[in-house]
């Protein structure tokens, strides 16, 4: 006769990946991302050329003007919706947590970061190279080109838009990030960010200084050193992985705990 | 971590590296693999081509302007840095040597669909015009060495004089079908030349292009050698540099939140275990 | 429900597309540029295009004249290296030659300020569609100076584009579009795929928590084994020959290559009349609400024999005296109309200028187009000067071009 396998001691509550792991916010996030790309994509095929060389030509303010107003006007209103949601919503007892939810939270923070990377990923490859084949071909006639509405008023707000929304996720949900300020969570942030400002730089730059369009102008280096910043986000995962290391102890040294008290 | 004289159940706990992990723990870190993995490389697309691009980003796109000297000092040198940062991470926390390889195959994969979808099908410039350089082999020797030594400065020595040797005949089987001499209104030309010539980029006129104009001795015409024994010593200096850049980078710095009780955190309560020790020794 | 709801999606975006079909390209940006670009830098004259249609592969020719205007703007840098290029929206045109006073110009060179240049461009045909195409030429650090534009309607399929070459070493290129992009794929391709199966040794394994972990811990030797050193002293032997090897395949295959070429040319002026008309402004105005240029001229004429005032031209547009026969002679059927103002060129004073005579004249050039061509935000520039070239005709129906540039001042209350 076997002898009888004694409980697992996780078998008091679901310890499976399901119970941590939520897919639907990070697949609406990436795919809502990635539709609005392609949308963007789309729009500047079919408009760059036919609408968009001439900024004097009514029909550049019909297709172009009209996108940045309503990217300025949807995108700052998302930033509004998004962050307050996540502040209002906050958790208020967050030094009562039980581990498994510290987990779960962490999981869904790495997906918020997902779709902020998803977001860079557009702006600072995809987007951003394009703007090179546009400028270098066209005669610069407005800091609002067909490739700049698309990269500087579009994708850089978007990707703003979640990367502050994961640093406030992150302090308004999880303990760790909440007493302590992490400083590569707010450089992997804050220095994608600050590239906002220095497009008013760099359209003061080619207004005033340069006539001739080429991307190793030194005027661009404060993209390079602020694009710097998303090395930062090293940091940061070293940070999450030692805090769910942390989590994972506890969270089976309350399912020890438990098994005691079940059995 | 098991309840008192009562044995874990078999697989409740698995080992991995010659470290005991619940099973439960073991599956979600798998799964956690993967979401990461696909941050990093979409992180470091962005961030390595946005650097990349914006530095020697010129001498990439045209095939014009891969000249012997400029192109082949400045690419490895531009090219070394998000590799040694990442090599410092992945190496020093993770004993993964693939901080090179990972970052170059990004950059390779951004740039060729930037290419595709900028470049060609909305400014219609022919992939003859285009294509983007290739690093990977300079990549792989510096992985390869990392592993091998174990050690950054010998990392940065032997692999970052390999980078930038190895990145002119790296790219010569492709470039070469660009340097046949043809003669155009009585004006001898390269191929590379004549296809920078006719598919206009009407901001970027030739004089632009930040190329070899003549060196004072080219040493039977090796400027190419003389450009890449001088790129070799700075990607030295540079993947150094960049080293402790990635270590800067990736400390685990954090400040007192002034303002912990308006994020849920009353003043006299702390997170629910002790502060993780830092591991910034490493 | 999904099937139907893509359905939707796919007769949006055709509908999208088949815009693109009605909307009509647009011209370049030369309307915002600024006004002290267009009226005092390179004044390009007697512009003519060989055609308006053609199909894929077929060619176009652009020829005319270019004068780099003596009151060049002081905020640009001199003409020290120019390139002869076009204003087309990129390469919907191929570029296959161009001339500079009948010499290749495939390179840049120092030109002369004051001075006249004969340019020809030949384009074939490319991206089907209705293009904008200019003359241009490229000054360093002053950005490309483009000429008055053209419609040329191109048809056809750009799949049928080719452009053949044959090197000096006998080597055919089939079509410039491809050559070695080929080799290029098969090549990067091959190294793609040894770093992914590099990179999968680590890969396939436990990645981040566990090493993590592993390595504070102290189990260093379980996360560095015997086998990855292997796999790495392979890889990297490995590499170094196969790039080695490469690299020898690419000298057998083309022993004789050339590096990128980057001289200048050194191309001379066209010949400058011994002696030209001297044009001084006494007064120069723009009436902003009556839209018309009026100028107080006093004008030298040196020459032996009388001269008319037959046209006034700037930034591209053409006012020209249609009272005089030898100047609308000179008007091509192919200039854009929307650049040749219909009142033409108002002189308040017909009669010829005899030799060695100076004579003040009144003239004015009045049309919308001063507004729809954005010129009149020279308003708005802190270098308030006009620039522009006037032809002359003499009785012979010889043509003598003269300069003319002087302060303006904008009439807001009408005159």
């Amino acid at each position: 006769m076997t002898k009888p396998q004694p409980a697992s001691l996780f078998s008091t509550q679901d310890y499976s990946t399901r119970a941590f792991i939520s897919w639907r916010g990070v697949v609406l996030g990436v795919v809502g991302v990635f539709c609005l790309m392609l949308a963007y994509r789309f729009y500047q095929q079919v408009f760059g050329w036919s609408a968009g060389l001439d900024a004097t030509a009514p029909a550049f303010d019909t297709y172009w003007m009209n996108l940045l107003k309503a990217e300025l006007v949807i995108l700052t209103a998302s930033w509004a919706g998004l962050w307050s949601w996540l502040w209002v919503t906050r958790d208020r007892q967050m030094s009562q947590l039980a581990p498994r939810e510290e987990i779960r939270r962490y999981v869904n923070l790495i997906f918020f970061i997902l779709v902020y990377a998803f977001a860079v990923y557009f702006t600072g490859s995809f987007f951003a190279e394009q703007d090179a084949s546009w400028h270098q071909t066209v005669v610069r006639d407005t800091s609002f080109t067909p490739s700049h509405i698309v990269l500087f008023y579009g994708t850089m707000p978007l990707f703003v838009l979640f990367g502050v929304g994961s640093l406030l996720y992150a302090m308004t949900r999880l303990p760790k990030f909440a007493e302590r300020l992490s400083l590569p969570f707010m450089l992997a942030v804050g220095g994608p960010f600050l590239i906002l400002p220095n497009l008013g730089y760099n359209e003061w730059g080619h207004a005033f200084w340069l006539m001739e369009e080429y991307f190793s102008a030194p005027l661009h280096w404060g993209f390079v050193v602020l694009g710097w910043s998303v090395l930062a986000l090293g940091g940061l995962l070293v940070q999450i992985l030692q805090h769910l290391l942390d989590a994972i102890r506890r969270a089976e040294i309350e399912a020890a705990a438990q098994h005691i008290s079940a059995a | 971590m098991t309840a008192p004289n009562k044995p874990p159940a078999e697989g409740d706990f698995v080992d991995i590296y010659g470290v005991r992990w619940s099973r439960w723990a073991a599956q979600l870190s798998a799964r956690l693999d993967v979401i990461i993995s696909i941050i990093i490389a979409l992180a470091v697309t962005a961030a390595f081509h946005l650097h990349f691009q914006l530095l020697a980003g010129d001498w990439d796109f045209w095939v014009d302007w891969k000249d012997r000297q400029y192109w082949v000092t400045l690419t490895p040198i531009v090219a070394i840095t998000f590799p040694a940062a990442l090599q410092y991470v992945l190496w020093e926390k993770f004993r993964i040597p693939l901080g090179a390889t990972l970052s170059i195959t990004c950059l390779m994969v951004g740039a060729w669909i930037a290419r595709i979808f900028g470049f060609h099908l909305w400014s219609y410039f022919p992939f003859s015009l285009i294509w983007p350089v290739l690093m990977i082999p300079g990549a792989l020797v510096l992985d390869c060495v990392l592993v091998l030594t174990g050690n950054f400065f010998f990392t940065a020595v032997i692999g970052g004089m390999g980078f930038a040797v190895l990145f002119y005949p790296s790219n010569w089987p492709m470039l070469a079908a660009y340097r046949l001499p043809v003669e155009i209104m009585g004006t001898l030309v390269s191929v590379g030349d004549y296809i920078g010539y006719t598919f206009t980029r009407t901001a970027t006129p030739e004089y632009l292009r930040f190329i070899e104009r003549g060196t004072l001795r080219t040493f039977g015409g090796h400027s190419a050698w003389v450009a890449s024994a001088f790129s070799g010593f700075v990607c030295v200096l540079t993947y150094l540099l960049w080293w402790h850049i990635g270590m800067l980078l990736s400390k685990v710095t954090t400040l007192p939140n002034r303002w912990r009780s308006m994020f849920g955190m009353a003043p006299d309560q702390t997170a629910a275990t002790a502060p993780v020790e830092s591991h910034d020794a490493r | 429900m999904r099937a139907e709801w893509a359905k939707q999606l796919s007769r949006a975006f055709l509908l999208l597309l088949g815009v693109v079909v009605v909307l009509p390209a647009l011209a370049h940006g030369e309307r915002n540029q600024e006004p002290f670009l267009r009226m005092r830098t390179a004044h390009f004259y007697d512009v003519k295009w060989s055609a308006d249609k053609i199909a894929v592969n077929d060619e176009v020719v652009v020829t005319g004249r270019f004068r780099l205007f003596e009151d060049w703007p002081m905020n640009l840098p001199q003409p020290d290296r120019v390139f002869v290029g076009n204003g087309t929206p990129g390469p919907v045109l191929a570029r296959t030659e161009s001339y500079l006073n009948g010499h290749a110009a495939i390179q840049s060179g120092k030109l002369m300020l004051d001075r006249d240049y004969e340019f020809k461009t030949v384009l074939k045909g490319r991206i089907p569609g209705r293009h904008h195409v200019h003359p241009m030429v490229n000054v360093e650090g002053a950005g490309p100076l483009l000429g008055p534009g053209s419609w040329v309607e191109i048809s056809g399929d750009h799949r049928d584009f080719k452009l053949p070459l044959t090197t000096l070493d006998g080597t055919k290129i089939e079509d410039l579009e491809t050559w070695g992009v080929a080799n290029v794929v098969r090549w990067e391709g091959f190294w793609l795929l040894t770093a992914l199966v590099f990179a999968g040794w680590w890969l396939r394994r436990p990645l981040l928590m566990t090493r993590y972990r592993a390595l504070h811990e102290g189990h260093e030797a379980a996360l560095v084994t015997r086998g990855d050193r292997l796999w790495a002293a392979a890889f990297l032997t490995g590499t170094v020959l196969t790039v080695f090897a490469g690299a020898h395949w690419a000298e057998n295959r083309y022993p004789r290559t050339i590096p990128l070429q980057a001289g200048q040319f050194r191309i001379d002026p066209l010949p400058k009349d011994e002696h030209e008309i001297n044009i001084q402004v006494k007064r120069a105005t723009y009436d902003v609400p009556g839209r018309s240029m009026k100028m107080t001229l006093v004008i030298h004429n040196p020459l032996p024999h009388p001269v008319q005032m037959g046209e006034f031209m700037t930034a591209g547009l053409r006012f020209v005296n249609h009272e005089l026969p030898a100047a609308m002679a000179q008007v091509d059927a192919r200039y854009p109309a929307e650049l040749l103002p219909r009142t033409g060129l108002t002189l308040h004073d017909k009669a010829p200028i005899a030799p060695g005579e100076t004579r003040t004249v009144n003239i004015e050039a009045t049309d919308a187009v001063w507004e729809t061509e954005r010129l009149t935000s020279l308003l708005t520039d802190p270098d308030n000067r006009v620039g522009g070239l006037l032809f002359f005709f003499d009785d012979a129906g010889e043509r003598h071009i003269a300069n003319l540039s002087g302060a303006i001042v904008p009439v807001f209350i009408g005159s």
